[in-house]
């Protein structure tokens, strides 16, 4: 008696829940009337070159939203360091428990990766390469949010992923090749220094791999959101394709590039013929 | 600039980069690799606590064995100490109770040897104190010749009789 009563109500939810799913996507799909902002070669140009939709930076400057995401990510990061520094840092245990033992993983990833790539001097460049790919793998999860600002024309905007951005992308790459070269000069003198200048390319390699990783990844996204029928499911495939594994591989990629030049610039003479092989594959 | 590449942008996105890795390094990175760090020497001091209990354990039983052995020896020797000490002592128990017995035997026939010494004296004294006594018989009654003759038998049958007895005395001891 009361299974067949629970088997009615099953049946009429599944039919309710279907007969509302179909009505809503005729609706997307047939098309809600209105207009769009902008047309898809506008919106494709705009998030390359990030030239139209420009947000306002306290009232001092028109600048991409780019800008905005990366303050946004950096505001989330730090506070989020805080309160895990304020309250969970102090209570760590020596066998840890679940949450402990994932900010253990995070920090002990990099640090075993630095101290893999780069066997001198592992500090310094450890806690570059934990702060570098905690941001990158975090700024690229941040595109999935989707957080609204509102540009200088008044319209919406969608903030993107800092490093798709050309700004921010150079920006890193620039930054990851000073932090090198300036490692190189400290430990090495000038020697170590030219060493490091020979790889010239390094900053421009590593500033427009991950631009354009992410710049594909934004690509397809808003492809992809820019219809109505495409908005249903394909998003899921997406969001995992461009934003998680783009997250994950730039991270990767990124902090073990940085790690393995940073070594080789701070080793003693006399590199090895080992190092010299690992870098030619890293770099082809 | 081409691709709208913004030299400010770009400084501010520097600027935003480093207030994070500064934060992350202080709020996040340091505490938790000094943690990691204290952690890994503690299970190191751990491990070699470890090592060096286990060491000495070894030492320990090594040196209990040792003693062991050493008290089986001693054992061993304190046994046959002892039993040639226990050996010892009965021989001389021994020794000393064939000397006893010796004594004693020797005692005893001397002292017999003294007994059958003073039977026969007493012995004699009967005799000459019955030879006495039947001199005076015969001296008051001498009658007739019969009564006499009868007498005097009567003596040597008592003598002969007392020397039976005397004899089988000295036999017996």
């Amino acid at each position: 008696m009361k299974r067949e009563r629970n088997r009615k109500k099953t049946v009429f939810l599944i039919v309710w829940l279907a007969i509302i799913v179909a009505l809503l996507a005729a609706v997307l799909i047939i098309g809600l009337p209105g207009e769009r902002a902008e047309t898809i070669a506008e919106t494709m140009k705009d998030g390359v070159l990030h030239d139209r939709n420009r947000v306002s930076l306290f009232g001092l400057l028109d600048v991409s939203p780019a800008l905005i995401s990366a303050f946004a990510v950096t505001g989330i990061l730090l506070f989020c360091a805080l309160l895990i520094r304020i309250f969970a840092v102090p209570r760590f245990r020596t066998v840890p428990g679940r949450f402990q033992a994932a900010v253990e993983k995070l920090v002990g990833f990099f640090g075993d990766l630095a101290a893999s790539n780069s066997p001198h001097k592992t500090g310094f460049v450890a806690a570059y390469i934990f702060s570098a790919g905690v941001y990158v793998f975090f700024s690229t999860l941040f595109e999935l949010f989707g957080f609204q600002a509102v540009s200088t024309e008044g319209t919406s905007v969608t903030l993107p992923a800092p490093l798709a951005d050309i700004n921010g992308a150079l920006a890193m790459g620039i930054m990851s090749f000073l932090v090198i070269l300036v490692a190189g000069f400290a430990v090495n003198g000038v020697k170590g220094g030219l060493r490091v200048l020979k790889d010239f390319s390094l900053p421009v390699s590593m500033s427009f791999r991950i631009f354009g990783a992410l710049l594909s990844g934004l690509m397809v996204t808003e492809l992809v959101y820019y219809y109505n029928a495409l908005s249903f499911l394909v998003p899921v495939v997406v969001a995992v394709l461009f934003t998680l594994l783009h997250a994950i591989i730039q991270t990767y990629v990124l902090t073990t590039l940085v790690s393995v030049f940073y070594g080789e610039a701070v080793e003693p003479p006399a590199p090895s013929e080992k190092k010299k092989k690992l870098k030619g594959n890293i770099k082809s | 600039m081409p691709l709208n590449i913004d030299i400010v942008q770009i400084l501010l996105h520097m600027l935003n980069f480093a207030i994070l890795a500064g934060g992350l390094t202080l709020l996040l990175f340091s505490p938790v690799s000094k943690f990691l760090e204290e952690r890994r020497r503690h299970f190191e001091e751990l491990e070699r606590e470890n090592a060096e209990k286990a060491a000495e354990a070894e030492r320990l039983r090594e040196e209990y064995e040792r003693k062991l052995a050493e008290a089986g020896d001693e054992i061993d020797r304190m046994r046959a100490e002892a039993e040639k000490e226990a050996a010892e002592t009965a021989r001389r128990y021994l020794d000393s109770a064939k000397e006893k017995a010796g004594e004693l035997v020797s005692g005893a026939e001397a002292e017999a040897e003294a007994r059958k010494a003073q039977i026969l004296e007493s012995a004699q004294t009967e005799i000459s104190e019955l030879v006495l006594t039947a001199a005076q018989k015969l001296i008051s009654s001498s009658g007739d010749e019969e009564h006499t003759r009868a007498l005097y038998d009567a003596f040597l049958e008592e003598a002969a009789g007392e020397e039976r007895a005397s004899a089988e005395r000295s036999d017996g001891r």
